[in-house]
Parts: C-alpha cells; sequence; structure tokens
C-alpha cells in the first residue's frame, strides 16, 4: 500500500509532519486558522445578529413584514375588470404564498372611532387583529384576576383589551362594558404594551385593541371610512425573503410593503448602521487575515529556499519540487482550514452564547434556529462554512501563489554561493501579473463578503494608493530618524542606523505595520462613533412622555408643576389642526386615484389628513434650514416653513401660496423656507410652521414632551387626573427596549471588534517574526564581536518601536481620512476628528511592535553564540 | 567530438563572467581540465580565485559564458536546468561547506532524500546502513539543529554516497570544522570514496586536505595554474592538460 504512494507525496508529507510539530508552522497556520475562523465566526455571528435583532426589533411592527393598504385586498382576482384594473396582489395569492413558504400570518384594522361607555365618550384607535397577533414582540396584558403582566394574542370574542388611561377616560372598570358603533364588548384586560404603538406623537389617541371577527357587528367599516388595513407575515429568514421578492414588485401605489429596517425610526438607522459596520469590520479582519497570510508564506518560502537548492542540486526535477511543495502547502491550508473552522465555529457559539441572555425569546429561537441540538448549539448554517473555506483557500493559495513559485524556481547554485537576492530581472509585465493575482484574489475575497463590487474596488484601489503613499512616506521618516538616532545613547544609534539601512526592507514592513494599525483604529473609532451617536440620540434624559391636547387655560398649571417637580420639559409647541386645500391655485383632491395621477387633470396629491400645524418664532433645535431663510423676529409678514420631504413629495417650491382650510376659515401664505427635520429626535416636529401671526387668533391646544423619572411618573398620572383632556402618551417601554437593541448592538460590535484585534495582532507579530529572521545573522555577528545583551534588545526594542511609532502615525492620519469619507459616505453620520486616537495609534503601534520585535528576539540574544551563528549559517 | 571512455569530466576552455555595473568582470577563463573515472581531484586557491564558480560550472549548477563541460560524456553546456538536473540525479553527489541538510527532516531522512528521489526502493536500509558507517546510528532521529557541525558533516557525507554517484563533488568539506574533525572528516570521505570506487572533485583552501587527493590544480585569478607541486604520493600519472590559458 504504502509503495503506491509516491516517493514526492511521502517527502512531502515528511516535511509537513515535523515542521508541524517542531513549530515551524505555527505563523502561518495561525494566520489562516484566524482568518477562516475570523471570516467563519463574523458571517456566522454577526448574520445570526442581525437576524436576531432585526426580529427582535420587528416587535415594533409586530412582524417581520408588513402590508399596508387603505383598502382590503380583495379575496381573488375579479374576472369582470378589465386586465389593467385587475389588483396584483390578491388574499389568495398570498395565503398560497405564505403556507407555501410556511410563514405565520396576522391582520390588523385600524381606524379612529368614538367609543362610549355611559354618558362619556372617547375617541380612540381602535385596531381590530386576529387570532395570532402579533407575530413578533409581546403583547403584554394585565387582567382582573391577576396584577402580574401576560403575554397575550387577540382578545376573545365579545371583548377588548384598553390603555389604561381609558379606564380614567371612560370611567369603568375591567369587566365593565363599552359601545363601539353597533356593538358592546366587555373590557377585560389592560394593555400594558403594544408591540407596534406608533412611534408617532400625533396618534389619534389611547389604543382599543379587539377581535377582527367583531369588527362586522361594530358596522363601523362603511364605504369612505377611513381605515389602515395591515397584513402581517413573519417566518424563517430566508422564507421571508424569498416571500419579499415575490410581494414587493406587487404592490401598488396605495399600498405600503415594510420591514423594520425600510420604516424610518431611530431603530432602522441604528440597525442599518450597526449591519454596514459590523461587514465592514468583518471586511477589515479579511484583509488582515489575507496580509498575515502574505507574510508568513513570503517567510515560509524564504526558510525553504536553500531545502530547494538541495533537492535540486541532488538531482530533483522541477516538477519534482513543485508537486512536493504543492502538497506541502495544500496539507498545511487543509489543516489551517479545518482548525480555523473548529475555532471558528467555536468562537461564534461563544459569542452567541454571550449575547444570547440579551435577546428575547423569539429572538433566541431564531439564534437557534430549527436544527438546534439539545445542548443548545446554535445552527450555523453552510454560509459562513462556505464563506470561510473559500476564505482561507484564496488566502492559502492566492497570496503565496507567487512566493511559491519564487521558491520553486530557486536556483540550485545557492547551495553553493549562499543566498542571494532573488533575480529582479524580471519583466515589468511578469512583475504586474504576479502581483495582479493576490490583488484579485483580495477583490473577490472583498466583493464575495460585501457582494459590492464597487465598493470592493474602491476599498482595494484606495488600499493599493495608500500602501504605495505610505511606502515612500516610511522612508523619508526614516532617514528622518537616522538624524535624531545620531544625537542619542549606542543603542539609540544602532537602532536607527538599522532603520536607515534596511530602508526599504523597513517600508514593506512598515507598509504592513500600517495597515494593520489603521484598520484597528478604524474599526475602534468607527465603534465609538457609532456608540456615541447612539447615546446622543437617546440621551439619559431622553423625553419619556408626551402631553398632548394641552388647552390654552391649563398652560399655567402645567408649567407650575413642571416646574415645581423639576420635570425637563421641551418648549410647549402650539398646535392648530388643518387641511392643505391649494398649492398656488391647483386644487388639492383629496384622494388621488390612479388614472388621475397618470392622466391630465389639474388637481394635485394632497396627503389627504389633516395636518397638525404649529407657529414658532424661532427655528427649533433639531431642524435646519436648507432652502430659503428664517423669519426675523421683528418680521410682520404671514409665512410658512414646509419640511423638506414633504416639500418634494408635493412639489412645492419656495414662493409657492398654500392654503390651508382651519375650521371654517382659509389661509394663504407664501412657503419662505425649507426644513429638513430630524425626525429621531424624540422631539415634537412639524411640516409646518408658521410665523406667529398666522395662527394667533385661531383656537389651539398645545404640545409638549417630558422627562418623568420613574419615582414621579405617579405625580404626573395623578396631576392629569384634573385635566382628563389632555392626553399622556408613555413612550418609555419603547425607549427602554431601543436602549436594549442599542446596548445588544454594541455587545456585537465589540466582539467583532475583539476578532479584528486579534487578526491585526497576528499581522504585526507575522511581520516582526519574519523581519527577525532577517535580523538573524547580524544579531550573531554582533554578539561574536561582543556586543552586550542589553546593547542588543535595546537597539531592538528602539528600532521595532521607533519603526512601530512611524506606522502609528500614518495609520492615524490615513485612518482619519478613511473615516471621513466612511462616515460622509457609507454611515451617513455626523463627521468628527478623533485626534485622541492618534495617541493611541502611536503609542500602541510604538509599545505593541516594540515589545513583540523585543520578545522575539529574546529568544535569539539569550542563545550561545555558536548556535546562533550555526542557526544563520 | 568523442570522449576518451575513461574522462568522466572534461572542460574545454570553459569560461563564466557576469556584467557588474555596465562592465565585464571573468570570473573564470580558458578552463581545459579532464578528470578521469576514480581520480580525486583537489582545486585549490585563494578565496575568490574562482574554485566555486568552477565547481558549480562543472556540476551543472550553473551555465558557463563559454566554452564546453562534458560530464559522463553529456555536454552539460547545452543542456538546460531539467536535462542538467537528470544528470546530476544520475551521476553526481555533492558535499557542502555549510553541510545543507534539510533542517525540517531527520539525519535518516536527509541521507534517504537523494535515494528516494532515485525510487530506490531500499532507500531506508541503505541509509541506516550510512549511518552505521559513518558512525551515527544513535543519531538516526535527530533533527540537524540537534546535531554538532562535525556530525551534521557526516551525515552529509552518507547522504552523497547513498546513491552511488560516479562523481562527488566537494565544496571545502572541512571549511565549517575544527581541525580534529577535519581530520575525522576528512577520512571518513577518502574511506568511503575509496569503498564505493568514486571520482572526487574536491575545492578547498586546506592543503593539507588537498594533498590527500591523487592530483591537486590551482585557480589564480579565474584560471588554472601550473602549480602541481602540492601533488604528492599520485598513485598515477597525472592526466591533467594544464597550461597557463591565455584569453
Amino acid at each position: 500500500m504504502i509503495k503506491l504512494i509516491p516517493n514526492w507525496a511521502k517527502q512531502s508529507f515528511r516535511l509537513f509532519s515535523h515542521e508541524l510539530k517542531r513549530g515551524d508552522l505555527t505563523i502561518i497556520i495561525l494566520a489562516i486558522v484566524l482568518g477562516v475562523a475570523s471570516v467563519f465566526a463574523l458571517s456566522g455571528f454577526s448574520e445570526k445578529i442581525k437576524q436576531a435583532l432585526i426580529t427582535q426589533s420587528s416587535s415594533f411592527i409586530a412582524a417581520d413584514r408588513v402590508l399596508q393598504s387603505s383598502r382590503p385586498l380583495p379575496h381573488h382576482h375579479l374576472n369582470s375588470l378589465p386586465n389593467e384594473e385587475k389588483p396584483t396582489l390578491t388574499r389568495q395569492y398570498l395565503n398560497q404564498q405564505s403556507t407555501k413558504l410556511n410563514l405565520e400570518q396576522a391582520q390588523q384594522v385600524i381606524m379612529s372611532s368614538m367609543v362610549f361607555s355611559g354618558d362619556k365618550m372617547q375617541l380612540v384607535e381602535l385596531v381590530a387583529v386576529s387570532k395570532h397577533y402579533p407575530l413578533r414582540g409581546e403583547l403584554l396584558i394585565t387582567n382582573a384576576t391577576s396584577q402580574n403582566q401576560q403575554i397575550a394574542h387577540a382578545p376573545e370574542l365579545g371583548t377588548v383589551f384598553m390603555e389604561r388611561k381609558l379606564l380614567t377616560l371612560l370611567g369603568i372598570k375591567l369587566g365593565g362594558s363599552i359601545e363601539i358603533g353597533n356593538s358592546t364588548l366587555r373590557v377585560t384586560a389592560v394593555a400594558d404594551q403594544i408591540p407596534d404603538a406608533s412611534f408617532s406623537v400625533f396618534t389619534s389617541g389611547a389604543k382599543i385593541i379587539m377581535n377582527i371577527n367583531d369588527l362586522a357587528k361594530t358596522q363601523l367599516v362603511q364605504p369612505g371610512s377611513r381605515v389602515t388595513y395591515k397584513y402581517l407575515f413573519a417566518g424563517d429568514h430566508n422564507a421571508i425573503n424569498l416571500f419579499d421578492d415575490l410581494v414587493s414588485s406587487k404592490v401598488n401605489d396605495a399600498q405600503r410593503w415594510y420591514d423594520i429596517q425600510s420604516n424610518q425610526t431611530p431603530l432602522a438607522k441604528a440597525l442599518n448602521r450597526a449591519e454596514k459596520y459590523l461587514s465592514l469590520a468583518s471586511l477589515l479582519g479579511i484583509i488582515l487575515a489575507a496580509v498575515a497570510v502574505a507574510i508568513a508564506s513570503r517567510r515560509f518560502t524564504q526558510k525553504h529556499r536553500s531545502s530547494v537548492a538541495v533537492y535540486k542540486a541532488m538531482g530533483a526535477p522541477i516538477t519534482y519540487i513543485r508537486k512536493l511543495y504543492s502538497l506541502h502547502w495544500a496539507s498545511l491550508s487543509l489543516f489551517s482550514i479545518s482548525v480555523g473552522l473548529i475555532l471558528g465555529y467555536v468562537l461564534a457559539q461563544v459569542g452567541l452564547f454571550a449575547i444570547k441572555g440579551y435577546l428575547p425569546v423569539q429572538a433566541q429561537e431564531v439564534l437557534s434556529g430549527s436544527f438546534s441540538t439539545d445542548i443548545g448549539l446554535f445552527s450555523l448554517g453552510y454560509q459562513p462554512v462556505l464563506m470561510a473555506v473559500v476564505t482561507g483557500l484564496l488566502c492559502a493559495l492566492a497570496f503565496s501563489v507567487v512566493p511559491l513559485a519564487n521558491l520553486v524556481a530557486t536556483a540550485p547554485i545557492i547551495t553553493l554561493r549562499g543566498p542571494q537576492p532573488i533575480d529582479e530581472q524580471v519583466s515589468f509585465i511578469n512583475k504586474v501579473s504576479k502581483g495582479a493575482i493576490p490583488l484579485f484574489a483580495l477583490l473577490l475575497l472583498l466583493t464575495l463578503f460585501s457582494k459590492d463590487l464597487i465598493l470592493s474596488l474602491r476599498l482595494l484601489v484606495a488600499g493599493f494608493i495608500a500602501s504605495l503613499v505610505l511606502f515612500s512616506i516610511g522612508q523619508v521618516l526614516m532617514s528622518f530618524s537616522r538624524t535624531i538616532g545620531t544625537k542619542s545613547g549606542a543603542a539609540w544609534l544602532l537602532a536607527m542606523a538599522n532603520l536607515k539601512r534596511r530602508a526599504k526592507g523597513n517600508s514593506v514592513q512598515l507598509v504592513s505595520f500600517t495597515i494593520a494599525i489603521k484598520l484597528l483604529l478604524m474599526v475602534v473609532v468607527l465603534k465609538s462613533a457609532l456608540l456615541n451617536e447612539w447615546q446622543e440620540q437617546l440621551p439619559l434624559q431622553t423625553p419619556n412622555f408626551f402631553l398632548v391636547n394641552i388647552a390654552q387655560e391649563y398652560v399655567e398649571q402645567l408649567d407650575k408643576f413642571i416646574e415645581e417637580h423639576h420635570i425637563v420639559a421641551s418648549d410647549l409647541y402650539a398646535v392648530v389642526r388643518g387641511r392643505l386645500t391649494a398649492i398656488n391655485s391647483d386644487k388639492i383632491t383629496k384622494k388621488v386615484t390612479k388614472e388621475q395621477n397618470n392622466g391630465t387633470d389639474n388637481g394635485r396629491q394632497g396627503l389627504g389628513r389633516e395636518l397638525n400645524l404649529t407657529w414658532r418664532t424661532s427655528l427649533p433645535k433639531e431642524n435646519s434650514i436648507s432652502q430659503g431663510q428664517w423669519w426675523s423676529k421683528e418680521s410682520t409678514m404671514a409665512q410658512v416653513s414646509i419640511e423638506e420631504s414633504l416639500a418634494k413629495r408635493l412639489q412645492i417650491n419656495l414662493g409657492d401660496n398654500l392654503t390651508f382650510q382651519l375650521g371654517s376659515n382659509q389661509v394663504k401664505v407664501p412657503v419662505t423656507s425649507i426644513r429638513t427635520v430630524n425626525w429621531q429626535s424624540m422631539q415634537p416636529n412639524f411640516y409646518m410652521i408658521f410665523s406667529p401671526e398666522v395662527l394667533a387668533d385661531f383656537p389651539v391646544s398645545y404640545i409638549a414632551s417630558l422627562y418623568v423619572e420613574q419615582d414621579k411618573k405617579l405625580l404626573i398620572q395623578r396631576f392629569l387626573t384634573h385635566y382628563p383632556t389632555i392626553s399622556l402618551i408613555d413612550i418609555d417601554a419603547m425607549i427602554t427596549q431601543l436602549r436594549k437593541v442599542i446596548d445588544q448592538v454594541s455587545k456585537a460590535v465589540a466582539f467583532v471588534l475583539a476578532l479584528v484585534v486579534m487578526a491585526g495582532c497576528l499581522v504585526l507579530v507575522a511581520q516582526v517574526q519574519a523581519s527577525l529572521e532577517e535580523r538573524e545573522r547580524e544579531i550573531a555577528i554582533l554578539r561574536t564581536l561582543g556586543a552586550k545583551g542589553r546593547l542588543l534588545r535595546n537597539s531592538v526594542l528602539f528600532e521595532f518601536a521607533a519603526l512601530g511609532a512611524i506606522a502609528g502615525l500614518i495609520a492615524s492620519v490615513s485612518m482619519e481620512l478613511t473615516v471621513y469619507l466612511l462616515q460622509s459616505s457609507v454611515f451617513k453620520m455626523q463627521t468628527s476628528f478623533h485626534f485622541d486616537f492618534w495617541v493611541l495609534g502611536i503609542v500602541s503601534g510604538a509599545s505593541f511592535v516594540g515589545m513583540v520585535g523585543l520578545l522575539s528576539c529574546w529568544r535569539l540574544i539569550n542563545l550561545p553564540s555558536v548556535t546562533l551563528i550555526r542557526r544563520t549559517m | 567530438m568523442t570522449l576518451n571512455s575513461e574522462i568522466i569530466l572534461k572542460t574545454q576552455s570553459l569560461a563564466k563572467s557576469v556584467s557588474l555595473e555596465n562592465k565585464q568582470l571573468n570570473l573564470l577563463q580558458g578552463i581545459d581540465l579532464s578528470v578521469y573515472q576514480g581520480d580525486t581531484v583537489a582545486i585549490v586557491g585563494s578565496s575568490g580565485s574562482g574554485k566555486t564558480t568552477l565547481l558549480s560550472l562543472l556540476a551543472g549548477l550553473d551555465l558557463p559564458s563559454q566554452g564546453e563541460v562534458y560530464l559522463k560524456g553529456k555536454p552539460l553546456h547545452q543542456l538546460n536546468e531539467e536535462e542538467r538536473s537528470q544528470v546530476r540525479a544520475d551521476h553526481v553527489g555533492f558535499i557542502f561547506q555549510q553541510f545543507l541538510l534539510v533542517n525540517s527532516l531527520t539525519a535518516l531522512e536527509n541521507i534517504m532524500l537523494p535515494a528516494e528521489l532515485a525510487n530506490n526502493v531500499s532507500a531506508k536500509s541503505e541509509a541506516l546502513n550510512l549511518l552505521a558507517q559513518v558512525g551515527l546510528s544513535e543519531r538516526a532521529n535527530h533533527f540537524p539543529a540537534q546535531l554538532s557541525g562535525g556530525e551534521q558533516q557526516r551525515v552529509a557525507i552518507a547522504r552523497a554516497f547513498i546513491t552511488k554517484p560516479d562523481i562527488l563533488f566537494a565544496d571545502e568539506p572541512t571549511g565549517n570544522l575544527d581541525i580534529n574533525t577535519s581530520i575525522h572528516i576528512a577520512d571518513l570521505l577518502f574511506d568511503l570514496n575509496r569503498r564505493f570506487n568514486t571520482t572526487l572533485v574536491l575545492v578547498t583552501h586546506d592543503l593539507s586536505l588537498a594533498k590527500r587527493c591523487q592530483r591537486s590544480v590551482e585557480m589564480k585569478e579565474g584560471r588554472l595554474s601550473d602549480n602541481l607541486t602540492i601533488s604528492q604520493n599520485n598513485e598515477q600519472e597525472t592526466s591533467l592538460t594544464h597550461r597557463s590559458v591565455t584569453a
């Protein structure tokens, strides 16, 4: 049997097993292992985390996907309609597809309505839900029999859940009855937490949740009623994506198809950014791993040159050597990839396990997947494995192909002449084509991972140019350090002389040190910038309550109350409700049909609803003027400022005259400015803000946002019982949940960061190791000439520390540029400068590179001179 | 040209030059040398005289700029790298000044290596046998770094003889060793050489080592000079066609 194995294979295995045991392959194996492990862990982990977070955040819309429509979907196609009139989405179709994909479904019908209890009545938001609502998140209720909160779905037929404040407003107790439309329903529980409670401050009021099958009895839905229909879907990540593909293309203008990320909520934005960050960090991790492999494979081939020369001197044909080393490398890659997969799997499991506790039950189900085992391991799917193996192979092959080709081409003459520089007389084209292989592989890797060719190309070209610039800067800086060196002690002098003498080789090292430090700094800086921004969005005293419908006569009492109890409150905003009826001379139609929209009719599409209008003397915080000018305090001219996206939607320009219907009156004002509004701020925000004169004579109510500490909640509730017309909107639960999500994202980000840092450190270690070998002979000579260990140690320490510091400095500068570009173009967040991280870059670069250099050479310096000399021969 | 069947190595007007900073530097010029089967020939000369360059051309490790070199009748100067490799595999053994053992193979595996290259099925037993002959049976599984310089060179000698080469090239085989070890290594080398009846071409600047060869030639500034005085104890008439060659 053994004779079947050719000699080259036997020798190859022999080399591999000996070198493995002797630790000769440790660094290169570590590089590949880390590359594979980090890709595996990152793609497994961040994909899972993303899914889990989205699932958890999806509780804000109570589903994974929602189809919202102002009309109910027809059950099936009506054959009587002409073809172009056929609705593309029918309930039959959605049912069939979602059953096929094993999706859960629920339905909501939402409308505003008056409800009555005895002689009391109240405008409420009526939410009729089907059996399985909510599909994501939890509906928490408290019923009369138990004080504890329970998870609930749709109420039983004939019963409703209502928000607690409605009990007061309607003056009833649990078990009491209310009239909704033509039916009488019993209130069985208080809805404490409604997962998809709106983010909007101006929702029509407190919610009542009823069973959808009771809706017909109420006879509330009549032709022309303003009703919103929501079809909710949830299920496995892949199935939902498939479903999304099917449905999204068929959605018409009167419908909206959305998930949590397409919602313009602070949460969606946080999630999108976190996702981008995780992918970017993973990309950087891959680049670092590739750099580590490239360095280590170069070192590997250098170490094997004399062996190849001996083989050749003994008459081994080039094909024999090629086969021998290909197999050697293949064994090495296979081994490393396997270890990497195992390690990556463990890392991903540890990472997921560590944050598991922070995720709610549904998200945990997503994490575990349907194939989880009894001991609670997370199933990661085949994709991370595939990605990791491809990464490992690409790293191991593409980044080693040139060094290996050089190795195989080693001339046998070096057995007699000693190592010589590799023949530099290769043609330019040859050089370029050799360099193109790893670059192409890197591009392939980046594209595979980011699924964005343009982004990958940009990263690569930018990286390439940056490396060239770094290379040149490095050489200049190192010659400069020589001048400093002459003014210092012997060890420093020796170190600086070495730096200068090895300027070219050191520039290569410098590039890899710089890349590693830069990428690390980038990941750290972006992390802290993201976290800061999230924290800023939800500062400690983020308003957790909104007061709406504050009548003019209560303003004074409210002010007093706020002052008395030291409550943090926003300004009071006056609110007048009105409808936009005309833009210039164009009348706005109430509702636009398709034909009108596409046809020649002059009517313009309006909002179809009343707007909350306010007036201000000064521009509110979180608003900025994008066109035109804000009015001066002295100005008496009637004018209006409009929010940018609405202006765009209604094609309103500066100077246009808008006509509003306010009760029985009409007001006509010119648009003098267009504003951008930060809708993410937990402040009252408005589409239309008027100059003070315009609305002054209209009856107003006021709105304010407050931050009420936990212990003062009862106070404000008690205060408000005296003013039953004031509505209190409690968004505390929502804010808490938002904080929780951001917390989890931060943890995920920290975990990814740790992996990237490991990859970065490995690059540094691999590079120090590689460059130390070049120094071995020199250390041997100096040692023989009587140089003291201390001098050698210090010179190595200084040389590497100087290299690290220079790398840190260049890395900081280029990090700053890159982060600026990323913040402004990719993350679309405010740009910032990070000079404190420059210090971190320089100091950590100097100390880490210096320490690794010192530790690695410690062993060398402590070897007896004879051994040292023999090693280097 | 037909070669005398007894001649194993022959050069004619062999020259090697390199261009350095646009200048032509002549390393070797007009070397004519014939070595007979079974000869032991020492090439001596000071550092930089071109000994090693000559050895690299004789063994086909490098190509001459001019002239011809035949090994076992094969025109090395006309062969490409692969063909020269084949000639080396079939006929040549090497001993290097730096020993050049493969660091990640054991002593035994290092010795087996050329035999395995030649597809010798009894590589292991022959290697063990040779290991015993160089007195290192105990060290079979030691790696080069665990062996002394002398021991490493003994392994290298065993490695050189395992394929029973027709000709053995030795480049300063004792150059890295102390005097006592050198003598011991030289004894071993000549002993095995005699036993295997191998032709030996030895490059050295150690005259005492050169004296142990049947013949010696001296390199001076890239040429073979008329110096034969160190040749003693010659058992046969020198066949060296030595002459001062004019460029």
